[in-house]
């Protein structure tokens, strides 16, 4: 059963994994590639645990993706001090 | 002000943790899941006053009011000013020359109470949840200025938000408030990164706050609880502050993603919702109705139940016979009992020997961890020979 839906647009894009993630309830991240998101493929896995959620978007936004450079939001920078 | 020694000679100290462990949040120096307690040699760690355990980082405080945290840090939540993780507890320099009384720990990020009533926030910003008006991320705590004429008591952090107890028993939240957790009442706020005012608590004397995934509540002096954010078992979500009604009077509230603990002034605990091994028992919410659908958490046999903490998807509790008892999911060992099974109904947590009396026990759960501080006395206080 999926743990929960979640929509694009609340997942975080994650520069080092190159991934879109999410946070899992065992501490570690549900994670879905952009490849994933063009084929349409709409479950995001936990790579630790048996856990998985359904993510909602929209394909056609992946679609045309390879071709311009519409970088999804990425993190913030984070201020070291 | 340094500190000096920890416990007094006749006490002794004891930090038990386990469960999800790849972060180095079990504090064991190694990075791997443990399913049975693990006893902790924190010798660089004196008289822990609280523990703040969030989705895989901890903060502990000292009797002294030092801070020390570890686990995972790439977000800055560790507030040693960088973006390392750590499986050790590791002084926060930051605060040498503070005194902090209450911490907590979110998905990725941190909030600190100092005693002179100031806020401090470090980690994941990117919602806004460290309330200094960007959605920068910090590794280094640092004081929100909001509440600069202000004094702070209290701070809890969500997922992905923040809420804090302040002057005159007022709550502020911010960060991402999507699923209604920061208690506006408009639903078009998604997120915020100053501190706003919950206007639906201003009349009342909240005295606890709690904040865990996208749900947020809140205690009253006369034991009501009040709920927002997330609804629980599909329910819809709740944009402003909501008093449960009920004839029972509670002490404390605990929250996990799907479900919140209660424990009542006379030691017993209910819930709301469920956690993922319970999940396809549809528990609906009736708002109109005259009493909230809390359900008795049973198996305690008429023993009291003293504290309550509530982990992502899991439930622990701490009896007055000076039982540790765990519940709920278990697929990291995070119930403690040796396996990664899970528990419909509390089962108690072996913690070695016995000999020495409990004095004080407390539980501290993470989103897949769980930790228990456990003071012990000997029943016998002659002095050792030498």
């Amino acid at each position: 059963m999926s743990y929960d839906d979640v929509e694009i647009e609340d997942m975080e894009w994650n520069e080092e994994i190159q991934a879109y993630t999410y946070p899992c309830p065992c501490g570690d991240l549900f994670q879905i590639t952009k490849e994933d998101l063009r084929l349409g493929e709409e479950i995001a896995n936990c790579p630790s645990c048996s856990l998985y959620i359904t993510v909602i978007y929209n394909m056609e936004d992946f679609q045309n993706d390879a071709k311009k450079n519409n970088e999804p939001k990425s993190r913030q920078p984070i201020a070291v001090a | 002000m340094a500190e000096h020694g920890g416990t007094p000679a006749d006490e002794e100290e004891q930090v038990w943790s386990w469960g999800a462990g790849t972060d180095g949040q079990l504090g064991t120096d190694k990075l791997q899941d443990e399913h049975l307690p693990q006893l902790l040699s924190l010798i660089s760690l004196p008289s822990i006053s609280m523990l703040a355990c969030g989705g895989a980082h901890v903060i502990a405080l000292t009797s002294g009011g030092k801070v020390f945290t570890w686990g995972r840090g790439s977000s800055g939540q560790l507030g040693h000013g960088d973006i390392l993780s750590t499986s050790l507890p590791k002084p926060v320099s930051f605060f040498d020359d503070c005194v902090i009384i209450q911490a907590a720990a979110g998905w990725s990020h941190s909030g600190f109470v100092s005693d002179s009533g100031c806020l401090f926030t470090c980690g994941n910003g990117t919602f806004g949840q460290l309330g200094h008006g960007d959605n920068m991320s910090l590794s280094t705590p640092t004081k929100v200025s909001y509440f600069l004429d202000k004094s702070v008591k209290m701070v809890a952090c969500g997922m992905r938000h923040s809420l804090v107890l302040f002057t005159g028993n007022q709550v502020c939240g911010f960060g991402s408030g999507k699923r209604g957790q920061l208690g506006f009442s408009s639903d078009s706020t998604k997120s915020v990164n100053l501190p706003c005012l919950v206007p639906g608590l201003k009349d009342v004397e909240v005295v606890r706050i709690s904040a865990n995934g996208d749900h947020s509540a809140a205690i009253s002096a006369d034991g009501q609880l009040f709920s927002w954010g997330r609804g629980f078992c599909g329910s819809p979500d709740v944009q402003t502050p909501q008093c449960l009604p009920s004839s029972l009077s509670f002490r404390v509230v605990a929250l996990g993603w799907n479900h919140a603990l209660l424990l009542t002034v006379d030691g017993e605990v209910f819930k709301l919702g469920n956690t993922l091994n319970k999940q396809h028992e549809k528990q609906k919410l009736h708002t109109d109705s005259s009493e909230a659908p809390f359900v008795k958490v049973p198996y305690f046999d008429g023993v009291k139940v003293l504290k309550i903490s509530a982990g992502a998807e899991h439930s622990a509790a701490v009896t007055e016979n000076g039982e540790v008892k765990t519940w709920g999911w278990g697929e990291h060992g995070q119930l403690g009992l040796g396996n990664t099974s899970d528990q419909t109904n509390p089962q108690l947590v072996s913690l070695g020997s016995t000999y020495l009396q409990t004095k004080e026990i407390e539980v501290y759960c993470g989103s897949g961890f769980t930790y228990v501080v456990r003071r012990k006395q000997e029943l016998n206080s002659s002095p050792t020979s030498s």
